[in-house]
């Protein structure tokens, strides 16, 4: 059977070119892609885990800037809280200082009123006083017109002096 | 396979036209001749449409003098003779090779006799062999230049087809089988692989390129199957060769008649001539079934026009679906051939740290 035998030819052609084949392919074939092959897993291994790393990141990341973002908001409320006390401070403050001011504006007014008073009243006074006199005068001039009552006066301031001591 | 294809369109037409009976009988096939002339090589390559004219392909041969010959096949293509030689004729003993004469001394006479000188032609398969060899490394080459040049991107299309298959080949059965040992073996194995697997696709085209049945000749699977033979025992550990020469059997199988070592020095054998067989008969089986139920139409021809037509009709639509079962036969060919290579050199150089569950290991990975 010739299908069954072997060709000397062929069996030697078949290794001379398998020779070459494998030759070449082991050489610039196979070598290149198994290593850019590998390479290449190895990169995209990498990649994941960069990938992976970052969404961590990212996640933890958010994280901490909601953590921010709700400090700020708690320090924002707070300040404004601080700013709403201390603006009714200051009101109560400056509230407190104007009726002081009012309140020493007011002593002060009312010293001057009491000193005025005062004044008036002793200015007064001198005036009462100065128009008894003046009116004692005119009564005592009238009363003493006469000799009689004249005498009559002395004798009892006289009596009163007596009586005195 | 291709002036069948050739006579599977003329044949209708001549069919149709109505044959006479002495033209019947004028082209009365022989189908176990076709058969074999397809299935064998030839000094020539043929071409369709054409019984006559095949592409001539340089014949190299040494003669009995020891003189190296070469010239084209078309010097001897129609039964020429050419410095001495030509083609053996039909009751030659080397029917259809190229043969020398050279004169002997018969009873004192001298007379010619017909010898086979050193034949190393550039025969189609030959022919068929290096076109697979090119294309081979254009293909890898290609896609390792490739990657020199864009590194790190997706490999697409042809590359990315190619690249399936490196991966299918490699993660998916070398490494699993030889472990550490891949690196070491890989080259050979995807060499292989890519080798038969374009051989096997090469065969099923049937015009110039292809068409050669070049798997289906046990010279290819022959040397294939030795060159995994000689890595399997020369990088044999100690230990492989203490489970062919010493198992672990009982000593009684052993000593005193080694019936145990003579069954595994017998295996040694069986695995190249199992690996020579299978790939060869595979492939084999494809071409004659596509082969004879193409001769079918001519065979069943002698019955008339109508069965003609029918058989036409059902042969060609079963060679397509034989024609497409052995794309998948290719495939799955190259597959085996390179996982039970895999699988013999990983039994080879086994190290033997498991101890009994070493054989079982890679064994474990085969169907």
């Amino acid at each position: 059977m010739e299908l069954f035998t072997p060709d000397f030819g062929l069996v030697f052609w078949m290794f001379v070119a398998f020779a070459i084949l494998f030759f070449v392919l082991a050489k610039w074939g196979w070598p290149a892609i198994m290593k850019m092959i590998e390479g290449r897993a190895d990169l995209i291994d990498k990649g994941v885990e960069y990938a992976q790393n970052a969404k961590e990141q990212l996640d933890h990341a958010r994280e901490e800037a909601n953590k921010y973002i709700e400090e700020a908001r708690k320090q924002q409320a707070e300040m404004l809280r601080d700013a709403d006390k201390m603006k009714t401070q200051i009101i109560e403050e400056a509230r407190v200082a104007a009726s002081k001011e009012a309140q020493k504006v007011m002593d002060a007014a009312k010293v001057s009123i009491e000193q005025e008073r005062k004044e008036a009243e002793l200015r007064f006074r001198d005036e009462v006083s100065s128009f008894a006199l003046d009116i004692a005068t005119k009564v005592v001039r009238n009363q003493m017109s006469d000799e009689k009552a004249q005498t009559k006066l002395v004798n009892s301031l006289l009596d009163e002096l007596e009586n005195k001591n | 396979m291709l002036s069948l294809v050739s006579m599977v369109l003329i044949a209708p037409l001549c069919v149709a036209a109505g044959e006479n009976a002495s033209e019947q009988e004028e082209k009365k096939i022989n189908p176990k001749e076709i058969i074999f002339e397809h299935l064998g090589d030839g000094y020539g390559w043929e071409v369709p449409f054409n019984h006559h004219y095949r592409i001539p392909l340089p014949v190299i041969v040494r003669d009995y003098e020891g003189h190296w010959h070469l010239f084209s096949s078309s010097r001897i293509q129609h039964g020429q003779e050419y410095e001495g030689f030509m083609l053996g004729g039909k009751d030659s003993q080397w029917h259809g090779k190229v043969v020398g004469l050279r004169p002997v001394n018969v009873d004192g006479q001298t007379m010619m006799e017909e010898y086979r000188p050193w034949d190393i032609s550039i025969t189609k398969n030959v022919m068929a062999l290096f076109i697979t060899v090119i294309l081979v490394i254009w293909m890898v080459l290609r896609v390792a230049a490739w990657y020199k040049k864009s590194m790190y991107k997706a490999p697409r299309r042809f590359t990315g087809a190619v690249e399936a298959l490196i991966e299918f080949m490699y993660n998916g059965v070398i490494k699993p089988t030889l472990g550490d040992r891949a690196h070491r073996f890989g080259p050979y194995l995807l060499t292989v692989f890519f080798f038969i697997l374009i051989m096997n696709l090469m065969g099923l085209i049937v015009i110039f390129p292809g068409g050669a049945n070049l798997t289906g000749n046990i010279a290819v699977t022959m040397v294939l199957a030795l060159i995994t033979f000689f890595i399997t025992n020369i990088c044999g550990t100690k230990h492989y060769w203490k489970e062919i020469f010493w198992p672990d059997v009982p000593w009684w199988l052993k000593v005193p008649i080694p019936i145990m070592p003579a069954i595994e020095l017998f295996g040694v054998f069986t695995k190249p001539a199992a690996l020579t067989i299978r790939l060869f008969a595979n492939m084999l089986g494809g071409h004659i079934v596509v082969i004879v139920l193409t001769l079918l139409i001519f065979i069943l021809g002698a019955f008339g026009a109508a069965v003609t037509g029918f058989t036409t009709v059902v042969s060609v639509c079963f060679s397509l679906f034989m024609l497409l079962l052995d794309v998948l036969v290719s495939f799955i060919q190259a597959y085996v051939f390179t996982m039970l290579s895999a699988l013999f050199i990983a039994l080879g150089t086994e190290k033997g740290e498991h101890g009994h569950g070493a054989e079982a290991h890679p064994a474990g990975h085969t169907k």
